[in-house]
């Protein structure tokens, strides 16, 4: 009986606490961005920082007309909002938490995080096509063509944490670095980490690879019909697929909850996922976009080639030691 | 019953898209149709006049002294050179003197105005290429903390911030004092700090080289059959500038160089652009310190409108607008009112490239090549 | 196509930039409760008529300079005759002044032209309004602005007719002209 009560009540928690940081993850966007640009960010909702804006914008979106147009598909027109947020929520409850605290805790954790982490590129297309719209059929083209070719290489470099664990188990991939967190494995954690985060910054679409939802040409791209709810549910996602590929990252490469036993492991799992987003923020607000030819030259000639040799390095290591 | 629908895609098997007249990335209301295969443009025919507001024809119903105010809101970025080539134009006509401090001052706020206009630029250009989400917004807001500045500048001077109406035939009105001066002189040394940091956020960027290299490459044949002027021009090669081939006001005076490059693309015009904000800032402390004492303007003061009428003739006089050679025809049969009065816009003329650049390119090329030919599309339609 | 090196050295280049305003102080004027100061010259109030302070007449002679020049056409001004002012110009008045402000454009030309300095721009933020009528001035409104002008005269914008044609005048700035001789040549 515990059992599935306590899954149920832990999943349920894990699914709150996520969905509340990702609000206040855009909140932390704007505030940062802000001060890269030498201005202060929103301050008025929630005096003096503003630290109500994040209700303040999910109620708006809630309370705007849901229009679905009149020749878009209905079925995958409503149903794709669904299919990009609900894979990045899935991916949290394989992300260990502390020793042996999972809300799943699946002897193939890791593989099932990272496709559940792909069923995101079909929701996008399926914005994309059933929208019955140029732009938002463009944008489905890109992200066809890139993020799937991305995909090669995230997978190849997220293989190097499971050769160095010698296991597919999440909790066992965060247990095997107690001595050493795998991005400090000499070349090959660094390398690894490295085309890990401009696989990651594909896969979630941040410049300079947001092509797909490139504002400045194809204005919102995939959600370019979508308001009201179902735009917050695809504002949510790309919030919680940053969140989720955070999350893993801090698991497999800096050690996930492992840290000085002042503070308790969750907190640290925070911490570095903190730390890694805010990296993220600032990359995306510095740098411009790369155009789709060379996004993927970048990928067919740069990236896979040094995962490919990345990871037979890491095998070759783990053989040896 | 409604028109039918103007179905474009009929002529072309691909897909035609509409880049609208709302874009965030057309430079203002510019409708470009695009035939797209896959990704690659095929054809493009862009569509203006949205933002035509008959200029021309209103000037054939107001007074000469009444329209120095109305040609500001054409190029709505550096609004001064309108009416500076406005009242050129008149002035030539009526053999009207300007005294040398008026004609100064003008040059004072025309390079400002450049110096603003380029600003404007480069802003929107990062928006064009990095998007709202991402680094372009923080290179347009740096742009735009330098551009507030000399806004607050030029409202100090003349009280709004760029639609000045600094010229009237016969001079202008604003005058610099010392504070006005060394407030100016302390700006230009402010904004050149800041213009490593700006290369920092665009040029410098590897990524922004690949975006805008070899990108809309205007040869020097193609320039010369369309007309393009301006820096689009000194982009592809030729040393041309209304400044120093038809001086007016100050720059007889003046000693500056022209930037000139010779590759033609987007990463030429950029370039050329960088180095003219440059330029300008040096040519402002320059007016700043030659100044010559005297009035501002040459007539009695202006009271009846209708009373000053010009001879009959036409005449064409330009100006180096950031954009271009901006010129004002004008024609006159004697009367208070102009009889024709034809602009000669810019941004008109470089747009006409688009058809021949945009083909050969993918989309993001689009917004590439418009960015870095800077039109205005009040200009474009006036 | 830029080299991997040129990519790499610019990536980190723009990366230090956003990374050294970030620690730089904002640049944002909390408005409303931080306001700036207007300058002196403010041209996007306003518009007042404005009152003689010594004689507490209206300045406004009713000689259609302003309506005249006007690029827009936006004032409309009827003369009146009346009785002789106390100040000796003249005994004509304005009897309708009108300014539709939502066609203006701010360019002082009726400023410039006002032989009496009737009409002035304020120092204050142009007026707001939710309905077109609350854009057209009447005569009571621009007097009202003027009268509040006379109360406090640091709302009175710089630029007033007489200092536009000071600042314009073609003698300016030029040393005084040699007198003549009696007889000359």
């Amino acid at each position: 009986m515990t059992g599935w009560l306590g899954a149920l009540v832990l999943s349920a928690t894990v699914l709150l606490v996520a969905m509340t940081i990702v609000a206040y993850l855009t909140w932390i966007e704007r505030k940062v961005a802000a001060r890269f640009q030498n201005r202060i960010g929103p301050y008025q909702v929630g005096v003096p920082h503003g630290w109500l804006q994040p209700l303040a914008d999910v109620l708006k979106l809630i309370v705007k007309e849901d229009i679905t147009p009149r020749s878009a598909d209905p079925l995958l027109f409503n149903l794709a909002p669904v299919m990009v947020v609900a894979p990045a929520l899935i991916g949290f409850a394989f992300i260990p938490l502390a020793p042996g605290l999972a809300v799943v805790d699946h002897p193939y954790s890791y593989l099932f995080f990272t496709a559940f982490a792909s069923l995101t590129l079909l929701g996008i297309f399926a914005a994309g096509w059933s929208s019955n719209n140029k732009y938002a059929l463009l944008s489905a083209l890109r992200m066809v063509a890139m993020v799937a070719s991305y995909e090669i290489p995230l997978l190849l470099t997220l293989l190097v944490p499971a050769v160095f664990a010698g296991s597919f188990r999440l909790t066992d991939v965060v247990e095997a670095q107690r001595g050493l967190w795998f991005i400090a494995a000499p070349v090959v954690g660094q390398v690894a980490f490295l085309v890990f985060l401009v696989c990651a910054l594909a896969e979630g679409n941040k410049v300079p690879l947001d092509l797909i939802e490139a504002e400045s040409e194809l204005i919102a791209a995939y959600n370019v019909e979508y308001s009201g709810i179902k735009f917050a549910l695809f504002y949510a996602g790309e919030y919680a697929h940053t969140l989720a590929i955070c999350a893993l990252a801090a698991t497999v490469f800096l050690g996930g909850y492992l840290g000085p036993a002042f503070l308790p492991g969750v907190v640290w799992l925070l911490l570095k996922i903190l730390v890694l987003f805010l990296g993220v923020l600032w990359i995306r607000w510095s740098l411009l976009r790369v155009r789709i030819d060379q996004a993927l030259r970048l990928n067919w000639m740069v990236l896979l080639p040094i995962a490919l040799v990345n990871l037979l390095a890491a095998a070759w290591w783990v053989a040896r030691s | 019953m409604s028109a039918p629908i103007e179905v474009v895609e009929r002529e072309f098997g691909e897909l035609a898209l509409n880049m609208g007249p709302q874009h965030p990335s057309t430079h203002g209301v510019l409708r470009l149709i695009l035939h797209l295969s896959g990704e690659t443009v095929v054809k493009a025919d862009p569509s203006i006049g949205y933002l035509h507001r008959g200029v021309e024809k209103l000037s054939e119903h107001l007074a000469y002294d009444q329209l120095a105010p109305v040609y500001e809101r054409d190029d709505y970025l550096a609004p001064t050179a309108n009416s500076h080539a406005y009242c050129l134009a008149v002035e030539a006509l009526g053999k009207i003197e300007v005294p040398p401090r008026g004609r100064w001052m003008r040059a004072f706020v025309a390079e400002w105005q450049r110096v603003s206009s380029h600003l404007v630029w480069l802003g929107t250009l990062g928006l064009d290429l990095g998007g709202a989400l991402g680094g372009g917004t923080t290179l347009y807001m740096h742009c735009f903390r330098e551009r507030e500045k000399i806004l607050d500048l030029l409202e100090e001077l003349t009280g709004t911030r760029y639609h000045t109406n600094m010229n009237m035939i016969g001079g202008c009105r604003y005058d610099l004092d010392g504070a006005m001066a060394a407030k100016s002189v302390a700006l230009s040394a402010e904004i050149a700090r800041a213009l490593p940091e700006l290369h920092a956020l665009a040029g410098d960027t590897g990524i922004f080289r690949e975006r805008t290299e070899g990108v809309g490459v205007i040869t020097k044949d193609l320039a010369l059959s369309l007309g393009v002027t301006g820096p689009t021009l000194r982009a592809s090669g030729f040393p041309t500038d209304i400044r120093t081939a038809a001086p007016y006001d100050a720059y007889p005076e003046l000693r500056f160089e022209i930037p000139v490059r010779q590759a033609g693309d987007a990463l030429a015009r950029y370039q050329v652009r960088m180095d003219e904000i440059a330029i300008s800032l040096r040519l402002v402390d320059a007016i700043v310190e030659g100044l010559p004492p005297g009035p501002l303007f040459s007539r009695k003061p202006i009271k009846n409108p209708k009373a000053t009428k010009l001879p009959a003739g036409e005449t064409y006089v330009a100006v180096e607008s950031p954009r271009g050679e901006l010129g004002f025809h004008l024609v006159s049969d004697g009367t208070a009112k102009p009889l024709r009065l034809k602009i000669n816009a810019p941004s008109f003329a470089n747009l006409q490239a688009v058809p021949h650049l945009l083909p050969g390119g993918l989309v993001a090329d689009v917004v590439a090549i418009l960015g870095s030919l800077d039109p205005v599309m009040g200009d474009v339609d006036r | 196509m830029a080299s991997a090196r040129a990519v790499f050295q610019g990536t980190l280049l723009a990366l230090t930039a956003t990374l050294k305003n970030a620690f730089r102080k904002p640049n944002t004027v909390r408005y409303p409760k931080q306001k700036r100061t207007l300058p002196g010259q403010w041209r996007a109030g306003s518009f007042a008529l404005t009152i003689d302070p010594a004689t507490g007449e209206e300045n406004c002679i009713g000689c259609r300079l302003c309506e005249y020049i006007c690029p827009s056409e936006i004032i409309a001004v009827t003369l009146r005759k009346g009785e002789a002012r106390k100040n000796g110009i003249g005994a004509t008045y304005c009897d309708v002044f009108t300014l539709d402000y939502q066609a203006c454009m701010q360019c002082e030309l009726c400023i410039q032209v006002c032989p009496t300095d009737a009409i002035v721009m304020t120092r204050a933020l142009a007026p707001v309004a939710t309905t077109r009528d609350g854009l057209f001035l009447s005569k009571e409104r621009l007097m009202a602005n003027g009268r509040e002008l006379v109360a406090e005269p640091a709302l009175t914008s710089q630029a007033t007719g007489t200092k536009l044609r000071e600042w314009t005048d073609a003698a300016r700035g030029l040393p005084p002209a040699e007198p003549k001789t009696e007889g000359g040549a």
